[in-house]
């Protein structure tokens, strides 16, 4: 399970095209890339985790604003520290690919934006989410009013059941409204 | 707890949801009802267990497809695989070609949606600019460069059909057809170069008026002739084609202008103008995950935080203008109305302004010479950029009074403006034509020998065009003057000089409206003058793309990012709006020169008609007689009435469409409301029977 040394052998390859969205050629350079990453003592290793740190030296993720929340949710390490390894590398690249269907992207959409795992988007999910948007730093953030009257609009618009918080079925509604989401969800090498 | 499942049961079976719109959608809430025994709220999602969520997904593509679809780990989905014993590969070779062969094709598109997108003229200038200073601004430089193409387009079209044709006639050296002139002799004398020697300073004059050695070349309407070439299967007549192109010209840019308007206002009435603000759209879907690099990634970031900003300040002020008292509102509305009577004022003021100069300067022009002449052929320009300066700037101190919205703000002062920019150039028009054919009456006595103002303007077509000539120049003369005299200077006294008025005063801001005025003005005065002035669209296109650049650097040099912004969309259309009151200005001025003006017995291809258009009619007698008869059928009554209704009809029902789109629009908008209303009706219901 997991990748060898420095070959993908066909079986796997097959089974990975019959898992995830990701053609041959994606496939592969999936592992290139991964396998550069991999640090040299380790490189033998089967199933080698990649920390945190070093993915997020690969320029698809370096700017993202959301990187560190995308390592975290496709991370099954059980000290939740973000690192990854190549079935979960792969498993973020099908969720990014441009053939993954919008039920996948949106559910993973709906668990990266939900920065304390709870299963919903409360209040501080959205103040954290609106920060990640506009910049982070003091100067680029929304005034505390201005954040305050734009998350009472964005729960007045999207909880429906108005328990104050946005679940995933409420999250998915909206979504599927939007044309583009599918085209800017994306993630290719 | 039985009657409980057996109600799940039903549920189950009558099938409550209406319809298959979101699949996703159906299938959790589905997921909602299997676990709702556990609980309602707050349900877990990431349970394995479930082993039902994968073959309820979409079956079209076939079974094997449904584990990639499966948002768990890739362990889990491994197990899956294994647990159903499925050997691998399971899809055939055909299918994994045909897909592989769609992705391929995928990527050409987005390939060469991203070459076209690099080679639009100044794209990354234009991106730049969107994301260091909102929506607003771009929207200005984009209709600017809009403009840019269409002159140099129209360029092409003048230089294709009337410039190089009588270049080429010229060369070849073919003798114009002389029709007998029914004038008198004096009438077609028409000096355009004065003998003798002349001093070194008058070329400078000469380039900058447009007199003397530029007056009679392909600058101007009195150098092309009534040229015709006849060969064998050839024929090609100069007037013809001067005044079909020019009218062509026109057409052209009407369909340019009213395309463009469509598609704005299509994504005006889609999105239902600016009332359906959807903010959890923008947060949730609003992210460019390819955006790669850190400069492309903080300008998108600057980008909805603009967008967010803009639009929550026009809820803002939405809620207060609702929220005031009756007192309040009369109030504010009073005021706004005596603010429009001021505006109006001014305006007035400002006309009779340049009426009196334009007069002055048409009697003191005949009478001076060397500098002073310049000066006076240069007045009326000067009072119509000191209005429109002026009264402008006065107009935004008001507009500070009467606190509209940003967008309305915007519109208002875009409208104030224009009316006072086009009656200004109207009436620099109007009192030329006054001269030209002393106010209209033949039978005065300059006019009665040749049919307009023979004494002052031998060659008046001439002269109209040197007026538009002048007023392009001028005005970009004026732009780069104020770039370099006030913009510049002002940043650096307030950037080095820190005192209490250079900190009132500030850094400039970029003023969008008076620079879409400015353009729209450039662009009418080219309008109305390219009849007289062939080459007058490639000198506005070059003088665009000069603006264009000088525009770009103070901004980026000079001006601090908007501390109100508005909505770009609006905004867009309104300029366009805009453009087309300057296009039917001209077409006005061009109607009438074509078809009531006496042309120029001494100069000009038509100087043998007794108006332009009555060259159409003379060269219909060569055309074979069936063409002639379908032509003549054309114009006649029998053709052109069921024309009109024919078009009434079609329009009627256009409107019709409109109004029902209008009203489906606001239905849907309603069933979107009534069906969250139900949804949430439900989720009650569930929560109490689950008690």
């Amino acid at each position: 399970m997991g990748a060898t040394a420095s070959q993908l052998d066909k079986g796997m390859l097959s089974e990975y095209q019959e898992l995830t969205f990701l053609t041959k050629q994606e496939i592969l350079l999936a592992h290139k890339r991964f396998s550069e990453l991999v640090p040299k003592e380790e490189i033998d290793r089967i199933n080698c985790r990649i920390p945190m740190s070093l993915i997020l030296t690969l320029p698809e993720l370096k700017s993202n604003p959301f990187n560190e929340r995308i390592c975290k949710v496709f991370s099954t390490s059980d000290i939740k520290d973000g690192s990854l390894s190549f079935d979960d590398f792969l498993d973020l690249l099908s969720a990014f690919s441009d053939s993954a269907t919008l039920e996948i992207k949106s559910h993973y959409a709906f668990r990266i934006f939900d920065f304390d795992d709870d299963g919903t988007l409360g209040r501080h999910d959205l103040e954290k989410l609106v920060n990640c948007l506009t910049g982070g730093t003091d100067d680029t953030n929304l005034t505390p009013d201005e954040m305050r009257q734009l998350i009472d609009n964005i729960l007045e618009e999207s909880d429906i059941d108005k328990d104050g918080t946005v679940n995933l079925s409420e999250f998915q509604h909206v979504i599927s409204r939007s044309p583009d989401f599918v085209s800017s969800f994306k993630i290719v090498l | 707890m039985t009657s409980f499942l057996n109600r799940q049961d039903s549920y189950q079976e009558y099938d409550y949801f209406p319809g298959d719109a979101y699949p996703g959608d159906h299938h959790s809430l589905r997921l909602r009802r299997l676990s709702s025994g556990r609980s309602i709220h707050n349900i877990p999602h990431y349970n394995p267990s479930l082993s039902d969520g994968g073959d309820s997904e979409d079956d079209n593509q076939g079974q094997p497809r449904e584990l990639r679809s499966l948002p768990r780990h890739m362990a889990i989905k491994k197990a899956k695989l294994k647990s159903r014993g499925i050997q691998v590969p399971v899809l055939s070779k055909a299918e994994m070609w045909k897909q592989d062969k769609l992705k391929k094709l995928q990527k050409l598109q987005n390939k060469a949606r991203e070459i076209l997108f690099f080679l639009a003229l100044w794209g990354k200038t234009l991106q730049k600019i969107g994301g260091n200073f909102g929506g607003g601004v771009q929207s200005y430089f984009l209709f600017l460069r809009f403009l840019v193409i269409l002159n140099f387009v129209s360029f092409l079209l003048m230089a294709g059909f009337v410039i190089i044709p009588s270049l080429v006639f010229r060369q070849v050296g073919v003798s114009f057809m002389n029709s007998n002139s029914t004038g008198e002799e004096i009438c077609t004398v028409y000096e355009p170069n004065p003998p003798g020697l002349v001093v070194f300073y008058d070329y400078f004059l000469n380039l900058l008026s447009g007199t003397g050695f530029m007056e009679y070349s392909f600058m101007f309407y009195g150098y092309y002739n009534n040229t015709m070439v006849e060969d064998r299967n050839f024929s090609y007549k100069i007037p013809l084609a001067y005044l079909f192109t020019a009218i062509f010209y026109f057409a052209f840019c009407l369909i340019c202008i009213v395309t463009r308007m469509g598609s704005a206002a299509r994504v005006a009435v889609a999105t239902g103008g600016s009332t359906a603000v959807n903010y959890s759209m923008i947060v949730f879907t609003g992210w460019d995950y390819g955006c790669l690099g850190d400069t492309a990634t903080k300008l998108k970031q600057k980008n909805l935080l603009y967008r967010l900003q803009v639009d929550l300040e026009e809820e803002r002020l939405k809620k207060h203008a609702a929220s005031l008292t009756l007192l309040q509102k009369f109030g504010l509305h009073s005021l706004r109305l005596l603010m429009f009577l001021l505006v109006l004022g001014l305006n007035i003021a400002a006309f009779f302004g340049i009426f009196y100069a334009t007069r002055y300067s048409q009697a003191q022009q005949n009478q001076s010479a060397g500098i002073q002449a310049l000066f006076y052929e240069y007045l009326p320009s000067v009072v119509i950029s000191a209005g429109n300066f002026l009264v402008p700037l006065l107009c935004d101190q008001i507009a500070k009074v009467e606190r509209y919205s940003p967008s309305i703000t915007v519109i208002v002062a875009l409208l104030r403006a224009v009316v006072l920019r086009f009656v200004s150039l109207g009436v620099l028009l109007f009192t030329l034509w006054d001269q030209i054919t002393c106010k209209g009456k033949i039978n005065d006595l300059k006019c009665m020998l040749c049919g307009y103002n023979y004494e002052s303007y031998p060659c008046w077509e001439t002269r109209v065009g040197q007026e538009m000539y002048k007023l392009t120049l001028f005005d970009l003369l004026i732009n780069i003057a104020l770039l370099v005299l006030v913009e510049f200077p002002r940043r650096m006294v307030v950037d080095n000089w820190s005192s209490k008025i250079s900190q009132l005063v500030g850094r400039q801001e970029f003023v969008v409206s008076s620079s879409v005025l400015g353009l729209v003005y450039s662009q009418t005065v080219v309008w109305t003058g390219a009849l007289f002035c062939p080459l007058l669209p490639l000198i506005n296109t070059v003088k665009f793309v000069i603006l264009f650049y000088c525009k770009k650097i103070t901004l980026f040099s000079n001006c601090r990012p908007p501390q109100k912004t508005f909505r770009s969309t609006t905004s867009a259309f309104f300029f366009l709006v805009v453009l087309l009151l300057g296009w039917m200005l001209a077409s006005v001025v061009l109607i009438y020169s074509i078809a009531v003006i006496r042309p120029s017995l001494g100069c000009g291809p038509f100087r043998f008609s007794d108006n332009m258009w009555s060259v159409v009619p003379k060269s219909l007698y060569s055309l074979p007689l069936v063409t002639q008869e379908f032509l003549f059928f054309l114009g006649s009554q029998a053709f052109t009435i069921p024309l009109f209704s024919l078009s009434s009809l079609v329009m009627f029902y256009v409107i019709a469409l409109f109004s029902i789109y209008g009203k489906s629009v606001r239905l849907l908008r309603q069933q979107l409301k009534g069906e969250s209303r139900d949804k949430q009706f439900l989720v009650k219901q569930i929560g109490e029977l689950s008690q």
